[in-house]
């Protein structure tokens, strides 16, 4: 009994270092505190002045390095040990991590409105998730990043520097990108899981979890019911809505979750559960009878990126940072950390370096079969984001 | 010697609005403004950028009815659970303060401080620990199960004995502490008095002590039922997707949605309830004085 208490402790700790996302239950407790102080007061004041310009100049380039201290504000546990030293020592610049970021709305929400003043923010390089940048590109709270200070940027995929969204990547980097599919326990299903039909089988009632995100929650979905991501309506994202509210009046879904699903499936309270691929490659180690599977009829890619707020204190420094990770070994030491899959070509000499192994896990070097499943989600407008939000929190949160 | 006399008189009498000016400005400005643009923004119209939006002022009750008919749900669990958690904290929480008050002798003290121990952890942590308690595969579960207490493919975590369960366990402080207060101060003589009137116990109890500790009662079913309507941590951590509270609903709103007139209307909502509660209530137990 003291074993299985310990089982349960263990696992929880356990998860608690493996994902990036996971904080956002964590964060909905701060969260309340400024609920309750800046977001509703900001709210109130006639802050309706949108910026309207799409982007923002970089204040000249002088040529000089870059100099002084570099504020960045990252995803929890989504950072190499010893990496930051590493830069500090390479680059001369002083390092102010912080892994505050912790959730993209709730980032947003409680942004905005210094943004939209133009006020410091307290971080000179964010890493919001592509669907956010874009829509602070679009407010224009974005600097652009220079070229010639990020020469490593030769190194970014070339499917990854022609997106839509942001042609020739000139306001966002690419961090990591991953896949939103299935985690599931074997131990538990007794069978493998192919499908989204899957999670409604009823010997799983109760033991399914959904992510609360948007796009990641519906994503595969709305494809499960032969709908595109990428060309996305209102009536297909409601179609979506409604199957998941009919399983949720069943009381086939537990939760709906950011990455807190982990510590559920760990436990065992969750038996199948919308999951990031890296959080998984990193359970499987405490947890080997735990899969991530792409469904069948598909799932998606998410990709957080490097931005520089336009109210960034030291443009050159985010521009070296960037740089710095954009260089393959540097870069190998992130992947065989986050367990995501590389934003940069040709890793594969770099991360056999570190362990052979990464380089042939499927979850990290994603196989041409998979990567056919997998699509990315149209880059949406501001009413589009706005509406299906709605749509989908009128079932997560109510 | 007449004008020094006037003048500190006149000190004294503006002495007291001195004293309470820091507060009054801390009130003024952390209380008083936010809720007053809470209010406006409760009956504003959003409209403009999506992201930016311009909230005007328009008298717009329009969004208390559509918060009112689209959460009812969550409005009346919320205040199922939250008396539930009330009433169970007090049948729970008045023996052991009762016990620490008259019983404990020399262990009054550490009582005492056990009954504050959980407090030195965050409340997140408290809440998180529970569902490892209360895990599927727990110890809990299965003791449970084995007994027939649980069907066989029952849980605890992620139900509403759970949510309530937790919102029990983190208010009972407030409830202990209270009620020790009160039982307390009673003077022991009072009760020498009924025995040498051939009183019971029990009617000794009923006569001297429950109306005497009633301060005590009210205090801590106040100070528990109030942050339980609006909890939504617990719902979160301990409950499932059917065990939504109105505090979840306002986080949703505010967060993910920014609906603000919505959250804010449902905001006021959830004050206008706790009002009315608390003031039946103190009614009921008729020590409006004491509030």
């Amino acid at each position: 009994m003291a074993n299985q208490m310990n089982q349960g402790f263990n696992s929880q700790f356990a998860s608690s270092r493996t994902s990036r996302r996971r904080f956002i239950g964590g964060s909905a407790a701060a969260a309340a505190g400024f609920a309750l102080s800046g977001s509703f007061l900001a709210a109130c004041g006639s802050n309706g002045t949108t910026n309207s310009s799409s982007s923002s100049a970089p204040p000249p380039d002088d040529g000089k390095p870059a100099s002084g201290s570099l504020r960045i504000s990252n995803w929890p546990l989504y950072m190499a040990d010893g990496f930051v030293a590493a830069f500090q020592k390479a680059s001369g610049l002083t390092v102010d991590y912080k892994e505050d970021f912790n959730d993209n709305e709730e980032w947003f929400a409680k942004n905005k409105d210094p943004l939209s003043r133009k006020q410091d923010i307290g971080a000179d390089l964010v890493v919001p998730t592509q669907f956010m940048a874009l829509r602070l590109k679009g407010l224009g709270w974005l600097n652009e990043i220079s070229d010639t200070r990020v020469p490593n940027k030769k190194n970014l995929r070339p499917d990854l520097l022609n997106d839509p969204g942001d042609p020739g990547r000139k306001y966002t980097a690419p961090y990591m990108t991953g896949m939103v599919g299935l985690a599931y326990n074997k131990a538990a299903t007794k069978r493998d899981i192919k499908t989204i039909d899957d999670l409604w089988d009823p010997a799983f009632k109760g033991k399914i979890s959904l992510l609360s995100d948007m796009q990641d929650g519906l994503g595969m979905i709305m494809q499960s019911q032969g709908n595109s991501v990428s060309e996305p309506t209102m009536d297909t994202v409601q179609k979506a809505v409604d199957l998941v509210r009919e399983q949720k009046e069943k009381g086939q879904i537990r939760r709906f979750t950011g990455n807190d699903y982990a510590d559920d499936l760990a436990a065992g309270n969750i038996v199948v559960a919308q999951a990031y691929s890296g959080d998984v490659v990193q359970l499987q180690a405490d947890n080997p009878d735990l899969q991530f599977v792409i469904p069948e009829s598909g799932g998606d890619w998410f990709i957080d990126t490097q931005a520089i707020p336009y109210t960034t204190q030291n443009q050159h420094a985010a521009e070296a940072w960037i740089d710095y990770v954009y260089d393959r070994a540097n870069y190998a030491k992130l992947v065989a950390f986050t367990q995501y899959v590389p934003v940069l070509s040709d890793m594969t000499d770099e991360l056999n370096k570190i362990n052979p192994k990464l380089a042939t896990n499927p979850l990290i070097n994603v196989p041409d079969a998979d990567k056919a499943r997998l699509h990315a989600w149209a880059a949406l407008t501001d009413e589009q984001t706005q509406q299906f939000n709605t749509a989908y929190a009128s079932v997560t949160g109510s | 010697m007449a004008g020094a006399a006037s003048s500190n008189r006149q000190r004294s009498k503006i002495a007291p609005y001195l004293m309470i000016l820091p507060a009054l400005a801390y009130l003024a400005i952390f209380f008083v403004i936010p809720f007053w643009s809470l209010f406006r923004t409760s009956l504003s119209t959003s409209g403009g950028s999506v992201y930016l939006p311009t909230l005007t002022f328009a008298w717009d009750f329009a969004n208390y009815g559509q918060a009112l008919t689209a959460y009812q749900d969550q409005i009346i669990r919320s205040l199922t659970y939250a008396f539930s958690a009330t009433v169970i904290s007090l049948v729970i929480s008045y023996p052991l303060a009762y016990a620490i008050a008259f019983k404990s002798g020399r262990f009054k003290n550490l009582l005492l401080g056990l009954v504050i121990l959980p407090f030195f952890v965050t409340f997140l942590v408290r809440t998180l620990a529970w569902k490892t308690i209360l895990a599927d595969d727990g110890v809990v579960v299965h003791t449970l199960g084995s007994i027939g207490l649980l069907p066989s493919d029952g849980r605890l975590l992620s139900t509403s004995w759970a949510v309530v369960g937790g919102l029990v366990y983190n208010s009972m402080t407030f409830m202990i502490l209270p009620l020790y207060v009160s039982l307390e101060k009673i003077d022991p003589r009072l009760l020498e008095a009924s025995k040498d009137l051939y009183s019971s116990s029990f009617r000794a109890f009923r006569k001297i002590i429950l109306p005497l500790s009633i301060p005590g009662v009210l205090a801590g079913s106040l100070l528990v039922f109030i942050p339980a309507m609006g909890d939504f941590i617990n719902a979160d951590y301990l409950g499932s997707t059917q065990t939504t509270m109105i505090g979840n609903v306002i986080q949703k709103q505010f967060l993910v949605v920014k609906d603000y007139p919505a959250a804010a209307a449902l905001s006021f909502l959830l004050m206008a309830m706790i009002l009315v509660g608390v003031l039946s209530y103190t009614r009921a137990l008729g020590t409006e004085d004491l509030v």
